[in-house]
This record gives structure tokens, C-alpha cells and sequence, in this order.
């Protein structure tokens, strides 16, 4: 995206003198073409080199989702305002009588540091309120915000859907001309037990996604009966305390693509696994996350939430490996 | 005005006196070129020329002539010295360099010979400001023997479509590629978007295609297609005199050598020119 931006920075020149812009890839370069043609027959072409990847698809459904919010993303803006930019993860809860906003913080050591903040709305205040269970859901902040400021421009409203902590929360706008999709992972609950998953909330926009607004997240899965028993509570408390920190740089998830599948790579993830429990909290995050790349989606196990991405390969896992050493 | 309150004798020691009312007609014209701090000027009766040059491989002239100075006496056939340009900037803008309507810094540069320095006299609101700036034997200008028959292909464009462009192409790619050609693309510029060094490896390109038709192109004389590379750093400094043209004239020569003539309008609506000649990275076969 890096390379792309620059090329329609100039909104003012842009509108005063592009007549018309087209966009192509020709196979077989590997080269997207971006061409303005400008007033006085001036073209200007850019070509820029981009790599084949499969784009991860969020298998979630989103009108199944016992909660449903809507409001003008100015709304949104205003709840989130009141949070620091710092701030990583929120807890959003629900229940019949309001919907509040908190801040989450991961573990009790230094929460005397710590400025809490909640704000809470009557649910008049949204356009559209539908509660089908009382949740609390964790979700990652900064994706969030990237989302709203753009729905804010477009003077667009956000749905947002969701259920039980756990499951994914999906945030979307749409007009005429365009319809964006976030679906966030969210913290589950760290009471709860049972095969359902860990789960993961950090993720940014992958780059081979065309559509910026699209972005997707891998969850962490887990084949419950796979892994011994202490493994599955060492896991997820882990997980439940190191939400907080940024353990995974953008640029390692990034290299995440989803690649050819393979199956020979669910053994290498299952090493990957049990290596968990040696390995600091921050690398489990990378271990899990591997295992639901690279985990099929097809068996339909009852046990098991849908894996939401799947596919990795073994450079992106060497390289988290890596990643993993330094943390 | 005090300036003209100097006897006239003293005048006689001059072998160069060039007068302005509006300094900026002569200051705004020397920024274009001053990409280097030494500049040789060399006077005829014609008028003043500007020289600034780059490891041999880039030469920037700037042209003013006798009838944009309120007064050119020049007392030998040709008069020239070398001075440092950045402080000969600095002078002519001691007053600040306002662009208040009406108020304007009125300039009187006077030379003696070979080993006097030149000596500015500014004024501004009746304040008069004496500057004696050292000079240096001038140095020979390199001849890039650009001459018009040698020509092979020749452009002239309004500066508009340019400034936009060179403002928008990637400054820190190492090359910019000019094709001209009777045919398909006709007249484009290439640059390899180095900065744009993604982690997939290939960097792109860009390029900009301005057609033999367009409303921006005043004159279009291609013979034979050429392509040429030149290093963008050597361009880089001509886009300060693109800034200030309204109309520029690209011409390359059968060995590559490119010529840049910028036509500047002043303050006052008199036209100097801009010409910077550079030469070719390393030739490209079509």
C-alpha cells in the first residue's frame, strides 16, 4: 500500500487534472499499471511490482450475530474519542439497558498506573440496537479507528455485529459505491473453558488486499484434543495477559499471507505448538497463529469455531520462529 | 533616487555599471542557477550572462539582457569575473526581500577591472547599503558545443504540464530516462521508482507521455526517436528555473547532450532566459 499512497496524495492536482484513471495488471508481468490521463493528453503511468497471494476470506456470518448495533460513524467517533491514542484493546459491553465502553488493560501489576476510562450510551442513542445476548467483547482499538475516520468522511453509518466474547465482531459501512468490512477478533473470556479458542486481536490489513478497508484477521485455533490438557490452560491464560502488549510487529503478520496449501505444514505447526510452553508469552501468540494458518477448515468439527484464515508457509513460520527468539 | 547622486566621475574608473530599479529582476532569474556557490559572469553590450557548472557535467546559463537594466554601460568588449553567488544573493536581498507592491530594492553594480571587487550599491527606503564582494579570475566555461545544427530532436512546452510532473516524479530515483520520438510516445519521461524498493524486490517505474497534439505542446520537431539518461541529480536544480519559466524548450543533440532553454518572465514582464545543458548518462539503444 506503501507505494501505492503516494500516487493519489495530491487530492487538489488530482481533481484539477485527471480525466480519468485506470488501473491494470497484464499478465504475465507482475506489475499492477496505474495510469492517470490527464488534461492536455498527458498520461502518466506508473507500474508497480506486486506479488500473487490468496486473500484471506473472513468465513463469518455476520447476520447471524445475536447483537447488532448501528450508528453514524460520528457516534462511534465520539465514544472512542475519550480513550488515549495509546490505547490497544477496548472492551465494548452490552447489555438491554446500555452499551459502554471501557478500556482493557492486560494484567495487575502496574494497574494502579493505569487511567480507566468507561463511558456507557442509553441504546436510544443508536439507530438500530438489537440485543440477543449480554456480551463484553476485547478488541483491538487501533483497527477500529482507521475504520471510523474513514466512514467519518464519507458520512457513512457502522453497523456492528457481534456475540459472546470469543467470537469475531464485525464492523461495516457501506454506500453506493463501496462496502467495507472489518471483522476483529475479540479476547475471549479467560473463565470460560472448553475447545473454544484463544484468540487473537491484533492483525493489520494485509498488503494484498486491494481494498483497505477490508481487513481481515487470522484467529488463533486450536485442535483442542491434540494438545495435553496443561497446555490448553497455560495457553490461555498466557494469551488472556499478554493482550496488551504488542507482541506481534505488523510487519511479521504481514508476511502472513496465506500461501498454496500444504498439508505437510500442520506437522511443522504442531512443533511449533508444543514449543509453547517453553517460550515466552509473546511467542505462543506467533505459535497459535500459525497453527490456524496452516489448520484446514473443511472438517467441520463441532469442537472447533471455523478458522477464519488458513494457510501459511514454512518461510513465514521460520521467520516467526525468529521473531520469537527475540522476544 | 541617492544612488544617482554619484559624481559622475567616478563612473569613469567603472568598466561595468548595470543599474536596476527592482533588484528581484536580477536576484530571482540568479536563484534559478545557483545550485553551486560560484558563478562566473561575463558582460558584453548584449548584456550579462550567468554561468554555474557541475563536475563538467551539467552547465546552467542564465541571460539578462542590456535592455532589462535601467542602465548597461560596459566600457570593453567583454567583462568577466567570478563570484561567489550565494553571497552576491545574500546582498541583493539585505533589505529582506519583501514583496510589498511598490517597494522594491534598487540596485547599482559597478566594476572596476580585473582585481577590484564588485561593489553593489542597494537601496530601499531612501537606506542605501554599500557591498563589496570579492572576485576570482573567472574560469573558463566548459563547451558543450550544443549547437543548433547538431539538433536532432526539439520540443518547446508550456512549463504548466512540466511543473506538475517534476514535481510529482520521485526525486530520489537515481535517473531520469527522456525518449523523443516522430512516433509513439513521442515525448516521455521515465523514472525508475527506486524509493519505492518494495520487500517483493523489482522496484517500479513511472512515466509520463506527453503527446505530439497536446494544447501544451507549442512546437514538435522530432526527426529520429532517441532515448537518454540523465542523472536526476543534475536535473534536479533545473526545476527552480522550470518554476519560474512559463515556457520551456527541450532539445537533444545526435551525441545526447540535452539543452534545457527556459523562458522567464519578470517582475516587469521582461523576458530573460534560462538554459542549462547536461549531458548524458550513458546512451540507450532504441
Amino acid at each position: 500500500m506503501k507505494s501505492v499512497l503516494p500516487l493519489f496524495r495530491c487530492l487538489t492536482s488530482i481533481e484539477r487534472n485527471v480525466e480519468r484513471c485506470q488501473i491494470s495488471i497484464t499478465p504475465p508481468n507482475d506489475q499492477v499499471m496505474i495510469q492517470f490521463f490527464c488534461r492536455h493528453g498527458i498520461t502518466k503511468t506508473h507500474n508497480l511490482c506486486f506479488q500473487e497471494s490468496e486473500a484471506l476470506q473472513a468465513v463469518f456470518a455476520s447476520h447471524l450475530s445475536p447483537n447488532v448495533l448501528k450508528a453514524p460513524a460520528r457516534l462511534l467517533s465520539d465514544m472512542v474519542m475519550h480513550f488515549p491514542v495509546s490505547q490497544e484493546e477496548i472492551t465494548l459491553s452490552m447489555t438491554p439497558l446500555r452499551v459502554s465502553l471501557r478500556n482493557y488493560y492486560e494484567g495487575g501489576d502496574d494497574h494502579m498506573k493505569n487511567m480507566y476510562t468507561e463511558m456507557s450510551l442509553h441504546p436510544d442513542e443508536f439507530d438500530y440496537f438489537q440485543i440477543g445476548v449480554e456480551s463484553d467483547i476485547t478488541f483491538c482499538l487501533k483497527e477500529l479507528r482507521g475504520l471510523l475516520s474513514f466512514a467519518e468522511s464519507h458520512c457513512l453509518p457502522v453497523s456492528v455485529h457481534f456475540g459472546a466474547a470469543g467470537k469475531p465482531v464485525c464492523f461495516s459501512v457501506e454506500d453506493m459505491v463501496l462496502e467495507a468490512t472489518v471483522v476483529l477478533a475479540t479476547l475471549i473470556d479467560s473463565e470460560s473453558r472448553g475447545p473454544s479458542q484463544p484468540t487473537e486481536t491484533l492483525a493489520p490489513t494485509t498488503p494484498s488486499c486491494a481494498d483497505a478497508a477490508a481487513a481481515v484477521l487470522p484467529v488463533g485455533s486450536c485442535e483442542a484434543d491434540s494438545r495435553k490438557p496443561q497446555d490448553i490452560a497455560a495457553v490461555m491464560e498466557l494469551i488472556a495477559s499478554s493482550q496488551g502488549s504488542p507482541i506481534i510487529n505488523p510487519p511479521a503478520l504481514m508476511l502472513l499471507l496465506p500461501q498454496i496449501d500444504d498439508s505437510n505444514k500442520l506437522s511443522v505447526a504442531d512443533e511449533a505448538c508444543h514449543s509453547a510452553t517453553t517460550t515466552p508469552a509473546s511467542s505462543t501468540i506467533c505459535s497459535l497463529l500459525f497453527r490456524a494458518l496452516s489448520s484446514e477448515d473443511n472438517d467441520g468439527c463441532a469442537a472447533r469455531l471455523p478458522v477464519l484464515a488458513f494457510h501459511s508457509d514454512e518461510e513465514e513460520e521460520d521467520y516467526t520462529r525468529e521473531q520469537s527468539c527475540y522476544t | 533616487m541617492p544612488l544617482s547622486t554619484q559624481s559622475q566621475a567616478d563612473d569613469e574608473q567603472y568598466v561595468l555599471v548595470a543599474s536596476l530599479d527592482n533588484a528581484r529582476n536580477l536576484s530571482n532569474i540568479l536563484k534559478a542557477i545557483a545550485f553551486k556557490d560560484h558563478a562566473i559572469f561575463s558582460a558584453t553590450p548584449n548584456g550579462l550572462k550567468v554561468t554555474v557548472e557541475d563536475s563538467k557535467c551539467l552547465q546552467a546559463n542564465a541571460f539578462i539582457q542590456a535592455e532589462i537594466f535601467q542602465e548597461f554601460t560596459i566600457r570593453e568588449d567583454s567583462v568577466g569575473f567570478q563570484v561567489n553567488l550565494t553571497v552576491l544573493l545574500d546582498c541583493l536581498n539585505i533589505f529582506g526581500g519583501s514583496t510589498a507592491p511598490g517597494v522594491s530594492t534598487a540596485l547599482r553594480m559597478c566594476y572596476k577591472g580585473y582585481g577590484y571587487p564588485l561593489t553593489l550599491f542597494l537601496e530601499e527606503g531612501g537606506v542605501v547599503t554599500v557591498c563589496k564582494i570579492n572576485t576570482q579570475e573567472p574560469e573558463e566555461p566548459v563547451d558543450f558545443e550544443f549547437c543548433s545544427t547538431n539538433v536532432t530532436n526539439k520540443v518547446i512546452l508550456q512549463s504548466e504540464s512540466l511543473k506538475e510532473a517534476f514535481s510529482e516524479l520521485d526525486m530520489t530515483s537515481e535517473v531520469l530516462q527522456i525518449t523523443m520520438s516522430p512516433s509513439q510516445p513521442y515525448f516521455r519521461f521515465v523514472v525508475k521508482n527506486l524509493k519505492l524498493l518494495s520487500t517483493f524486490g523489482n522496484s517500479g517505474n513511472a512515466h509520463y507521455d506527453y503527446p505530439k497534439d497536446s494544447d501544451m505542446m507549442e512546437l514538435f520537431r522530432c526527426d529520429k526517436t532517441q532515448t537518454n539518461r540523465y542523472k536526476m541529480s543534475l536535473l534536479k536544480p533545473s526545476t527552480k528555473a522550470l518554476a519560474l519559466s512559463c515556457k520551456v524548450s527541450v532539445r537533444t543533440d545526435s551525441r545526447g547532450f540535452l539543452s534545457l532553454q527556459y523562458l522567464v518572465r519578470n517582475d516587469d514582464g521582461q523576458i530573460c532566459f534560462v538554459e542549462y545543458f547536461c549531458c548524458p548518462d550513458e546512451e540507450v539503444e532504441e
